[in-house]
């Protein structure tokens, strides 16, 4: 054996910046891991403002055409989902894709920063991994300002690709530039909102959950100011309450002012400021919010296959309930304004509605599609999580009870199935209720809760059809997302696509009926409801043939 | 009296892989038996055909008499089943999730079950995602421990705890085992089998390659001698059985085969022997004759 002669410093000098050691090879080792999520969301977003501006292009042909768009995008529903509308009145392609589609590539820049946060810091403390990392000579803070100056670095290129991609189109370069820098700003406050939130919870997901709760209510508020600004009337100061609004308030194309982006730049740094101080009061993996504890005993109800798919679907269940009530008053609230404003809109817009002179019929019908296909989406989501409790291992003590394979997978599909008309049911009540407060006709609340509800058969056969896909080929069930994908292709684009009608009536949604337009055909519930029957039972008998993979 | 589990020959693949390659093996009821292989060798895809999540594809296995994939919720009311690694739901408290898998069973006395909490030192009130590994596995035994069934099913089920609850579980065995329960224990915690079972199996590559009591199997192996002694003990070395012998300035060690144990002992006596030290196997021998390859190997990159 051989002894190696070690020459160790006798003193260590304590470096200066020691809580930010090892920073710039943590930045290095995130930007490689990074190496296909970098270009992905940066590139995306680039790509998905290219599109709204193509698509606008092919659009609008004519002068007329920009005008009939304004007559919608200027009324109050318009301002709450687009944005102030600076310089509506004198109408360009490059003011509208700006004031219109810019919002939802800001909150795409939103969750990308959120989002990149916390998959570099709360994340990696709970997976365990920060700790090796922080067992090596890194600082406290390191990973925190690696993963911030990652954002940064991500929100540059996503307002330099913005602004180069508009400056191509020929519009003008500082107004594009701005309009980069103004998506890109968005990034930047909730990158701050997100490290702040990583610092209170435990939990990944909580962080993300919390700052995404914050973006939407960023959403809501610039979209509440925005409304009262273009009415004239009511509290427009919300929008400057919220870091989108900031971005929106720089008008790219019309004032160009840059200074609103002081504002997010400000408050980027102070929420980092105080993350800074809060990571420094905790420890490695801890929150600052202890995590609360639970029930040490079961309630009585929770015995049985059936009740405890319930339990695990509950929160799900909640959390649509309440979007989708609230998606149902948003638009219910805008149908007299969008009619007036769809009045002078181009032909292919207003054939999806069902032509001019239904036009009313016409929406509270789309309307009903729209929620049918959100709630199969639901549908869709929930049949994951079948296959994501038998992959993660959750299954297989399950089925080692006395529940037997059909019980199990019969008291999923039983919950989701129920789940499918209360959702409609619930979308068509905030719906309802919005359209009668909207128009003052009180009748078409009914009207609109018949026309979601006479979706559920649709619904169910896409729930069958994925919980077939599941008991047969599991790792197949993904590709049920080609029915509510081409739902909402034949529902919404077969008059603008030329769209045979045999291809068309391949949606299950095409055969329902969108009332109070068109009306309800029974024979199409009736034998949707029985395809529905034949499928779940077919997938039941298929699941007790196959093996049930463990966790691990 | 007819055996709690009874497999012949089973065979299973995945895929190109062979999980299980003609598995024979017999549990008699009321017993512990101790079903000890490495990871890979076959254990836990045994337990899940015994469970009826996965299927054989040749063979016959039964399960109290019954076919485990046909019969399986009839079975299942009958057995608890503890895997290796336990996943539990998130949002449910461990409480809740102990609950559920004993009402899912057939129910159990809460009294049992709050004296295995106390006993295993668990919060029942944490969320799911809060618990370590060890603490995961605590609910599952938990779970297990406090239903009134004839079988546990028990896949490497103590992996993560620390030795305190290792007492604690080797405990509960022992009275699972006075109160009639017959228990299947897979391990490659070789020195908890040893403790706890009546029965060993050893499986490797998808078979089993040795079964029978602690004492039979020790007939196979041998047994390490550590003796120091007056006359140089070199001459050992020339007898049958004795393997691997050093000696240095009076201090001999050796192994030496069962069978040939008695003669070896008699031929030490003549060497005045002043100290004797005589080691049974240990279960790490006798893995090591028969992954002997494997551990060379092993023992080889560790070195590199």
């Amino acid at each position: 054996m051989t002894t190696t002669a070690l020459s160790r410093p006798t003193t260590t000098p304590r470096p200066r910046g020691a809580t930010l050691a090892g920073t710039g090879t943590l930045l290095r080792f995130m930007l490689r891991r990074d190496r296909f999520r970098l270009p992905a969301w940066t590139l995306g977003l680039a790509l998905l403002m290219t599109y709204f501006a193509t698509a606008l292009d092919s659009m609008v042909s004519s002068p007329s055409d920009l005008e009939g768009l304004t007559a919608f995008t200027g009324s109050p529903a318009g301002a709450l989902f687009g944005g102030p509308g600076f310089g509506f009145d004198d109408l360009t392609v490059e003011r509208f894709l700006a004031g219109q589609y810019g919002l939802y590539v800001a909150i795409g820049a939103g969750l990308m920063g959120l989002l990149t946060v916390v998959r570099h810091t709360r994340a990696e403390e709970r997976s365990g991994r920060a700790e090796l990392v922080r067992a090596n000579a890194v600082g406290r803070h390191a990973q925190l300002t690696a993963a911030l100056i990652l954002t940064v670095v991500m929100s540059v290129v996503i307002a330099v690709l913005i602004g180069a991609v508009m400056a191509d189109r020929g519009y003008d370069t500082a107004g594009s530039l701005l309009f980069g820098a103004s998506v890109g700003a968005v990034g930047l406050a909730f990158a701050g909102i997100a490290a702040v939130t990583v610092q209170l919870s435990e939990y990944p997901r909580a962080a993300s959950g919390t700052a995404g709760a914050l973006l939407g209510a960023a959403f809501v508020l610039r979209g509440l100011g925005d409304m009262a600004a273009v009415q004239g009337s009511g509290p427009s100061w919300l929008s400057w309450l919220s870091p989108i609004g900031w971005s929106q308030q720089t008008a790219p194309y019309v004032l160009d002012r840059w200074w609103p982006l002081a504002l997010s730049l400000a408050f980027a740094a102070a929420a980092t400021a105080v993350a800074y101080t809060l990571s420094g009061r905790r420890d490695l993996g801890a929150g600052l919010l202890p995590p609360r504890p639970g029930p040490p005993r079961a309630a009585a109800w929770l015995a049985g296959p059936f009740t405890l798919a319930l339990r695990l679907h509950r929160a799900n269940l909640i959390g649509w309930s309440a979007a989708l009530i609230a998606a149902g008053l948003a638009y219910g609230s805008f149908t007299q304004p969008l009619i007036d404003g769809f009045a002078d809109a181009p032909d292919d817009m207003v054939a999806v509605m069902g032509g001019r002179d239904n036009m009313l019929a016409g929406y509270l019908g789309v309307m009903a599609l729209t929620m049918a296909l959100a709630v199969a989406v639901y549908a869709v989501l929930a049949a994951h999580l079948l296959r994501t409790e038998e992959t993660d291992g959750r299954t297989e003590p399950v089925l080692a009870t006395g529940v037997s394979r059909p019980a199990w997978l019969g008291g999923h599909v039983a919950v989701v199935a129920a789940g499918v008309p209360w959702l409609l049911l619930v979308a068509g009540l905030g719906m309802g209720i919005g359209t009668a407060a909207s128009t003052g006709d009180a009748g078409l609340a009914g009207d609109v809760l018949l026309g979601h509800l006479a979706f559920t058969p649709a619904v169910w056969l896409v729930l069958s059809a994925a919980a077939l896909l599941y008991a047969a080929v599991p790792r197949w069930l993904p590709v049920i997302w080609v029915a509510p994908a081409w739902g909402l292709v034949a529902g919404y684009f077969a008059p603008v696509l030329d769209l045979p009608g045999s291809l068309v009536r391949l949606s299950p949604f095409e055969h329902i009926g969108r009332y109070p337009l068109e009306r309800i055909s029974v024979v199409a519930i009736l034998v949707l409801t029985l395809l529905t029957g034949v499928l779940t039972w077919t997938a039941v008998t298929v699941f007790q043939r196959r093996d049930v993979t463990g966790g691990s | 009296m007819n055996a709690a589990i009874d497999i012949h020959h089973i065979e299973k693949s995945f895929g190109r892989v062979k999980a299980l390659d003609g598995l024979d093996l017999s549990v008699e009821p009321g017993t512990v038996h101790g079903f000890l292989g490495p990871n890979g060798a076959g254990k836990s895809t045994t337990i899940r055909i015994l469970l009826g999540l996965l299927r054989a594809d040749a063979g016959q296995a039964r399960l109290f008499g019954g076919d485990p994939w046909a019969d399986a919720v009839a079975l299942h009311r009958r057995l608890a089943y503890v895997p290796g690694d336990v996943v539990l739901w998130p949002n449910l408290t461990g409480g809740e999730a102990i609950d559920l898998f004993t009402r899912l069973r057939g129910g159990a006395d809460p009294a049992r079950r709050d004296e295995l909490c106390q006993r295993f030192d668990l919060d029942p009130s944490k969320k799911g995602r809060t618990y370590s590994k060890g603490n995961r596995q605590k609910v599952a035994l938990i779970a297990a421990l406090a239903a009134d069934v004839e079988l546990l099913l028990l896949d490497e089920p103590t992996a993560g705890l620390d030795p305190l609850m290792e007492a604690v579980f080797q405990e509960c065995i022992r009275e699972a085992k006075e109160s009639g329960r017959t228990v299947l224990l897979s391990s490659h915690v070789l020195a908890q089998v040893e403790v706890l079972a009546d029965r060993i199996s050893i499986i490797r590559q998808g078979r089993i390659v040795e079964t029978g009591s602690l004492t039979d199997l020790r007939h196979l192996t041998r047994t390490t001698v550590d003796a120091v002694t007056d006359r140089p003990a070199d001459t050992l070395a020339g007898l049958p059985g004795v393997h691997g012998l050093e000696a240095a300035d009076g201090h001999v060690r050796f192994e030496v085969d069962g069978d040939h144990l008695a003669a070896v002992v008699r031929r030490l006596g003549d060497l005045d022997v002043h100290a004797l030290t005589v080691r049974p196997p240990t279960l790490e021998q006798l893995l090591l004759r028969h992954y002997g390859d494997q551990a060379v190997h092993s023992g080889a990159t560790v070195a590199a």
